[in-house]
């Protein structure tokens, strides 16, 4: 995949501009500003004058990790640099990203959460897919488990939306 | 544990669909109710009554589309009086106001008006898609709305309607700026069309896909129509009773061939044999074929045709095919997952077996082809050896609709009941979703379904059992049981009223020409306010009903139709309704 920076510079003749990220715990990135540029927010801030260090106090070095590969992968698309990709090239991201979210879902979580913050369009899509399938048929009680989140419905209105739901708000057959 | 900000969540709803998920998750907790009922897009109301739109808009603002079902199934046997409710017009006024941003709507059994569909192209910028099946109330000026309003129409989509037509020019008012059609059917309306305006309407839009087009639209319009639309992959033709001349048929068999992406086709209203050759070089290509309204044509014409569609897997025909011509299809189409069978002549006296289709038929198909899972069969008779055999060959039924002309009817070579042979479709097929059972049937078969049907979700009876413990066994039994409707048998108050609960878990139960009293359900309308128990008298009205003494308590309920509602007894129910 490196090959893609390559031809992209020499393509743009652009300096190589380099961008180093550290992650909140303390790890360093170096990457070319074309894959920094994919993260709307990191972006927005070198349009702001911000050079050199990026910290992101939001992410740990593992998951920067992981959202670089992602960049680098997908540089091509969506950005200021986007081209026309072959067909070939398409099966083999699709592949590359059925793979990435292969993960416990712990990770998936934290990839989506930094996906956000750093508002990166593809990967909060990936990501965003990815739990949702974790999520699909499941009951409420598997989906507060899974989340970690609390039932604040009173029984009463527990109830009135059940029926709500099975009465008027059915599933199509 | 995860701290999720609200966006990540609507991110992550953006990819959940299914109206199931969606109500799961908005049960988790309260701050992702929220999120989920203002994002969430498609709404499905499988009875209007249950709820209403002030309610739907309070909870969905956000809402897209939005699909309502009004009258009950049986009113396609008119067994529902025209004037009985299922008005889509309050929706429409009350979506314009609260000025949700409506882009399709789909309506079944409702009645539509031409001030409806004035209002309803007029309210939404956006709106895209309009389907209607088995509508009423509407004429081709409401169309005329519709075309000229909606300057983002995509889909128009016109099944079964009964449509007032004009013989305007409701094609004209496509505006020339309308390029967008993907969808276009207009096969119910009864009058001309103008072939022109069509012509032009086609020949601009490139994304047409499906396009369905009435009995009044000759052979060449039909040629140019397909010569300037080869990609559509969906054609629903007219009718073509002359056979065409050698020109017209060399013409039309170019169209056809270019026409490399079609999949499905229809129509047909009537057809001469060569007009039906001419189709020969798609056939191939055809993944669905409907010829169930080619009444005229001999079954022997539309064998030779389906021997060349080797790829269906829906086929819709008339019974004119006969047993033998059935045989064909079971040895040609492999892939064959849905079969209906309609009569081709319902009030027939003579008894011509050579212009139907028997058990014979039925066996075949069902072992000819491993893929089938959904059948309605209209034959004039059956038996319990065949129901057998085909339960045997065809385990994975989901729907299973049997209609035997002839109420009552036994087994013809046995002459009894036909209880075994649905008993071993119930037992066979794990997951049977619909049913409907016809012939000489007592309560046995009624045990046989409650007890193995386990997925069985909506039920119809007619003229079958013998006492309350036939309806008793499948309310008992069926879990999963969603709509029931029987006609013409003889279940009463006591089945009716043994499980009162068991109601909450349903959307509807319709008995007619049963043994319920007014009695009975006025008692079942005091245990369940949370239901909507409607009698239908037609030559009744309200105030008649209400004053009745005790004496009439027991009198028969001629209709019933009760559902469980959220928002009570609806207030626009006719005088031939009661809401107890």
């Amino acid at each position: 995949m490196d090959q893609n920076l390559v031809d992209l510079t020499e393509k743009l003749s652009l300096s190589s501009n380099k961008i180093v990220l550290t992650s909140s715990d303390g790890d360093s990135f170096e990457i070319h500003e074309a894959v920094a540029r994919k993260s709307q927010t990191i972006a927005e801030m070198l349009d702001a004058g911000c050079t050199g260090t990026i910290p992101l106090h939001n992410v740990t070095g593992k998951i920067l990790d992981r959202v670089i590969d992602y960049c680098i992968t997908h540089v091509k698309e969506d950005g200021p640099f986007e081209e026309e990709e072959e067909a070939e090239e398409k099966e083999a991201k699709k592949k590359w990203d059925a793979e990435f979210v292969k993960v416990d879902l712990e990770t998936i979580f934290e990839l989506i959460l930094a996906a956000n913050y750093l508002n990166i369009k593809g990967l909060i899509g990936l990501t965003s897919q990815a739990v949702a399938d974790h999520i699909k048929d499941k009951t409420p009680e598997d989906v507060r488990e899974i989340f970690g989140i609390e039932n604040d419905f009173t029984p009463e209105e527990e109830e009135a939306v059940r029926n709500e739901h099975a009465w008027a708000f059915e599933d199509s057959k | 544990m995860n701290y999720f900000p609200d966006e990540v969540i609507e991110h992550i709803f953006d990819f959940i669909a299914s109206h199931k998920d969606r109500n799961s998750i908005s049960l988790v907790s309260k701050s992702w109710h929220k999120i989920e009922r203002c994002s969430r897009k498609r709404v499905f109301i499988g009875n209007c009554y249950a709820i209403n739109p002030e309610r739907l808009i309070e909870r969905f603002p956000s809402l897209k589309s939005l699909t309502l079902k009004g009258k009950p199934h049986f009113a396609d046997f008119n067994l529902v009086p025209h004037e009985w409710g299922g008005f889509v017009h309050p929706w429409i006024v009350a979506l314009a106001k609260a000025r949700v941003g409506l882009e399709e709507l789909r309506l079944k059994r409702m009645v539509v008006s031409d001030e409806s569909l004035e209002l309803l192209s007029r309210s939404f910028a956006g709106f895209k898609s309009l389907v209607l099946v088995s509508c009423e109330g509407f004429t081709t000026d409401g169309l005329a709305s519709i075309a000229a309003n909606c300057r983002h129409l995509r889909e128009l989509d016109l099944q079964e309607n009964e449509i007032e037509d004009h013989r305007g020019q409701w094609l004209n008012c496509f505006p020339e700026s309308s390029t967008a059609l993907t969808s276009l059917n207009f096969s119910c309306l009864k009058g001309e069309t103008n072939l022109a305006a069509l012509e032009r309407l086609v020949a601009r839009s490139p994304n047409l896909e499906s396009l369905k087009v009435n009995r009044a639209v000759p052979l060449d319009a039909l040629t140019r129509l397909m010569s300037c639309a080869p990609q559509l992959v969906d054609l629903g033709v007219g009718s073509y009773e002359n056979e065409p001349d050698q020109e017209s048929f060399v013409k039309l068999m170019d169209a056809i061939k270019k026409c490399t992406s079609l999949r499905s086709l229809s129509g047909f209203s009537e057809v001469a044999p060569l007009c039906l050759t001419a189709f020969y070089p798609i056939c191939q290509n055809l993944t669905s074929l409907n010829l169930s309204y080619a009444a005229e044509i001999q079954g022997n014409h539309v064998v030779r045709f389906i021997q060349f569609c080797k790829r269906l897997q829906r086929l819709w025909i008339l019974d004119s095919i006969g047993d033998k011509g059935l045989e064909v299809v079971a040895s040609t189409c492999k892939e064959l997952q849905e079969l209906r069978v309609f009569p081709s002549d319902l009030h027939d006296e003579e008894d011509n077996n050579e212009a139907s289709v028997t058990e014979i038929g039925l066996v075949a198909i069902s072992a000819g082809c491993p893929k089938l899972h959904s059948i309605l069969y209209f034959c004039k008779q059956m038996t319990n050896a065949a129901l057998i055999t085909v339960a045997k060959n065809c385990p994975n039924f989901i729907r299973f609709r049997l209609c035997i002309l002839e109420p009552n009817k036994p087994d013809h070579t046995t002459s009894q009941s036909l209880d075994e042979g649905f008993g071993a479709i119930v037992q066979a097929c794990k997951g049977l979703r619909r049913l409907s059972v016809s012939g000489l049937l007592t309560d046995k078969v009624f045990l046989y379904i409650g007890m193995y049907a386990e997925q069985l979700e909506m039920l119809s009876i007619a003229f079958a059992g013998d006492t309350d413990k036939g309806m008793l066994y499948v309310l008992n039994g069926c879990k999963k049981m969603r709509k029931l409707e029987i006609r013409d048998s003889p279940f009463g108050n006591a089945a009716l009223l043994a499980d009162v609960d068991k109601y909450r878990t349903m959307r509807s139960l319709w008995m007619s020409s049963c043994e319920v009293t007014l009695g009975g359900c006025k008692r079942l309308a005091r245990n369940a306010p949370w239901l909507n128990v409607e009698i239908i008298n037609e030559n009744e009205n309200n105030d008649l009903m209400m004053e009745r003494n005790e004496e009439d308590e027991r009198e028969k309920v001629d209709r019933l139709y009760l559902y469980r509602t959220v928002v009570g007894a609806r207030k626009d129910a006719p005088p031939c309704v009661t809401i107890l």
